[in-house]
């Protein structure tokens, strides 16, 4: 008889503690899984399908020395959303502009490496990252060896409509070899 | 898995103190009357979790913490969500505290040797509604604006340093930038530190003291691990559940339209302030700011001396019970006066047009780095509705209101203009019987004028009905944007109607002996061609005593345009918005 009702009571110590800690727990998780998905959101945005990159216009063709040389450009977007703010007519980055007949190269300032400033060099007539020291050609290819760059400067879509240079501005992943936009 | 245990007991001595802390003796046994102070302890650390991540959303600044709030709550995935917790559980608090109060104070827990904690307490209290109000303004929009701005302008009322303090705790003289950083700084990070340091003091001496237990003891004495902790458990979850229903229920913390010192509101506090909202409709500021705080603290402090006695402690009772009641009674008028209030609660509704307006907007056009507030002060709609009310409705109407749903306390004068120039609203016009309310012309002298008493009154019921296609007809040159034209052939028809060419109108007179349609002739009565139109309103609001409309006939309608009372860009809104689709 009393070894039934210890072991009920036993049982039911058991249920107690079991139940006490679940709910503790529980209630101890709740605030900061009520914002786990607003933490989240950022990634979640990301993931989807990129909206089109817009065209942005740059600078008139008649701007770009005729020798094919680069020349740098501040890149305006038209509309620019961060977060809750919209900015019209903002610039969003830089670019050095080559022209190559009727056509434009443009390659983006930041350095493929981990995004510092590439110069170009009037005397060596080639681009130069001074971070890491990672040097390209005129058409954007990595000239040293070794060099820290994985990949050449980034190239982005251009046109020439009457006579203004037109661009689709884009950021990519540093660092890698393959080209890849953020967005 | 045993030995990092033991190392770290070792290293530590955590299984003692874990000892410690669970086996607090519980004399009497586990009882859900001890649950108040753990379930406060759980609300404040939701606050703190929640409130660290709402930090990573908000942005105090004039321009930036309605938009970032308004990003959290309508664009983050979850916001709503987390931030209708932080609300909600912030209300659940001061609910908690009270019952926690009670029950002390009705066991005598805050009699020797506890009086220490008691007054510890009575600081937490005073800390957490300082919490709520420091809250209150941060998301920056109406109504946290409006009634912060009655809450800083009391803190005036203390002797001497009191505009000083004010002006310390606002950043300046004015509501700005720096409000919104010293109140987030006071909400996110001294206030929350204060709690804390208050929270740790007050459950030492908790502990210190033990459980106060009312003799004689109700069941054997137990531990606080597990019975007194199951309790506790199940008392947070309870207030979890209700803190989530209500967030579910209201997807989340209101919003409010952007702040905005030029757009009036009506101060309301939170619930849980509006008794002493009320109050102030009875005593002097001064009172409400300094000898009644002041009063309170001191009776606190007294209290545990005077309940020391028997009778004392049941007038201790007995004053919190009054303090409660008369709290509840003053809430409860505040909220009856208001809800009898027909401004207050078109105030309201106004608040949720601009909020539900602003939204539109921002969604459409998204946020200027200026700001959503400078959206809805030039938003068209916005703007028609607010020079309607304050140039036209003082004699017109609009459903009644003036035209943002307030009442008007003069009479109406002339013509109700909700629906102006709609089919139906000529139709009722052109009925005798309304055109001579006080809905259209009752208010002015056309009520007595050649229209009413030669021509609507006189026609035959046969004739009356023929009424509305005249109606049709007008109402199709006003091209308002919601109705669909007619086509040709039925505009010819109803041509032939105006110009009674069949003899339908048996008295052989037509509309266009007195009024013009596309002719050049200049009948003495208003001009109808283009009646409604944008052209035609804007030009009659410029000067209705031009020949083409009432001329010398004219009934004490202001001419906007000629006397420059309305600049040309606040006419064309004005048009615009009276021949929109009316609004309820
Ligand atoms: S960032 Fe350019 S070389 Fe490293």
């Amino acid at each position: 008889m009393s070894d039934f009702n210890e072991e009920e009571s036993s049982g039911r110590r058991k249920f107690i503690r079991v139940t006490t800690i679940g709910i503790s727990a529980a209630c101890g998780i709740f605030p900061l899984a009520a914002g786990i998905p607003a933490l989240l959101d950022p990634v979640k945005k990301n993931s989807g399908e990129s909206a089109k990159v817009p065209w942005s216009k740059v600078a008139p063709f008649a701007s770009l020395p005729e020798d094919g040389s680069p020349a740098k450009f501040e890149v305006v977007q038209e509309t620019v959303v961060d977060a809750w703010t919209t900015y019209k007519d903002i610039p969003v980055g830089a670019v050095y502009l080559t022209r190559k007949e009727d056509e434009v190269i443009a390659f983006n300032l930041k350095c493929p490496h981990l995004g510092c400033a590439i110069d170009f060099r009037k005397q060596t007539n080639d681009y130069f990252c001074p971070c890491h020291n990672s040097s390209f050609a005129l058409d954007g290819s990595v000239t040293t060896e070794n060099s820290p760059s994985p990949r050449p400067m980034d190239t982005m879509e251009t046109k020439v409509e009457k006579g203004q240079v037109w661009i689709r501005f884009q950021q990519f992943r540093p660092n890698i070899e393959e080209k890849i936009p953020l967005s | 898995m045993k030995m990092i245990f033991d190392w770290l007991d070792d290293r530590s001595g955590y299984r003692n103190l874990l000892h410690e802390v669970l086996y607090e003796k519980v004399p009497g046994g586990a009882r859900w009357r001890y649950v108040w102070g753990s379930c406060l302890t759980f609300a404040f650390f939701t606050q703190v979790v929640t409130g660290t991540l709402l930090w990573m959303f908000y942005s105090p600044s004039a321009q930036t913490a309605w938009e970032s709030v308004y990003f959290l709550q309508y664009q983050v995935w979850g916001g709503w969500f987390l931030r209708g917790v932080h609300h909600y559980m912030a209300q659940a608090m001061i609910v908690l505290l009270v019952l926690h109060l009670m029950q002390v104070v009705i066991d005598g827990a805050y009699r020797a040797p506890r009086e220490l904690n008691f007054w510890f307490g009575a600081l937490m209290m005073g800390v957490t509604l300082a919490l709520s109000l420091t809250g209150y303004l941060l998301p920056w929009d109406q109504k946290g604006y409006w009634a912060t701005a009655v809450a800083t302008n009391l803190m005036a009322e203390v002797p001497l340093i009191g505009p000083a303090i004010q002006q310390v705790v606002v950043g300046g003289v004015e509501y700005g930038h720096h409000t919104l950083t010293r109140f987030f700084a006071l909400h996110a990070g001294v206030l929350p530190a204060m709690l804390v340091g208050l929270v740790v003091v007050h459950i030492y001496l908790f502990r210190k003291h033990g459980i106060h237990v009312k003799e004689p003891r109700p069941k054997k004495d137990s531990y606080f691990w597990p019975d007194q902790i199951l309790k506790d458990a199940i008392a947070c979850l309870a207030v979890l559940l209700a803190v989530v229903a209500l967030t579910v229920y209201f997807h989340g913390a209101p919003l409010g339209p952007p702040a905005d010192p030029a757009n009036e509101f009506p101060a309301r506090p939170e619930w849980y302030f509006l008794f002493l909202f009320q109050l102030l409709k009875y005593v002097p500021a001064f009172w409400g700011a300094v000898i009644i705080p002041v009063f309170l603290a001191l009776w606190i402090f007294l209290q545990p001396f005077i309940g020391s006695t028997r009778p004392g402690h049941q007038l201790n009772i007995g004053f919190w019970w009054t303090l409660i009641a008369g709290s509840v009674a003053l809430t409860l008028l505040a909220f009856s006066e208001d809800n009898a209030n027909l401004r207050h609660s078109a105030a309201l509704e106004e608040a949720d047009w601009q909020a539900e307006r602003v939204l539109s907007i921002v969604q459409e056009e998204g946020i200027p780095p200026a700001g959503a507030v400078t959206l809805l002060r030039k938003d068209h709609e916005n703007r028609g509705r607010n020079l309607f009310a304050a140039h036209c409705a003082s004699c017109h109407r609009y459903n009644g209101h003036d035209g943002r749903g307030y009442p008007v306390d003069d009479a109406q004068s002339a013509p109700e203009l909700a629906g102006f120039a709609s089919v139906e609203w000529i139709s009722k016009l052109l009925n005798h019987e309304h055109y001579i309310s006080e809905e259209y012309f009752g208010g002015t002298k056309f009520k007595n004028g050649t229209m009413a008493r030669k021509v609507l009154a006189k026609y035959t019921a046969e004739e009356t009905a023929l009424l509305p296609r005249i109606a049709t007809l007008l109402s199709d040159m006003a091209q308002l944007p919601y109705q669909t034209p007619l086509s040709e052939d039925e505009r010819e028809e109803l041509l032939a109607l105006f110009y009674n060419d069949d003899l339908v109108f048996q008295d052989g007179l037509a509309c266009i002996d007195c009024h013009d349609i596309d002719s050049e002739d200049e009948g003495h009565a208003p001009d109808l061609t283009g009646y409604g139109s944008d052209e035609w309103t804007i030009a009659f609001l410029e000067n209705p005593e031009d020949e083409r409309f009432y001329g010398d006939e004219n009934d004490r309608m202001p001419c906007y345009g000629r006397d420059g009372k309305l600049t040309n860009e606040e006419i064309k809104i004005l048009s615009d918005w009276i021949r929109s689709r009316p609004s309820e």
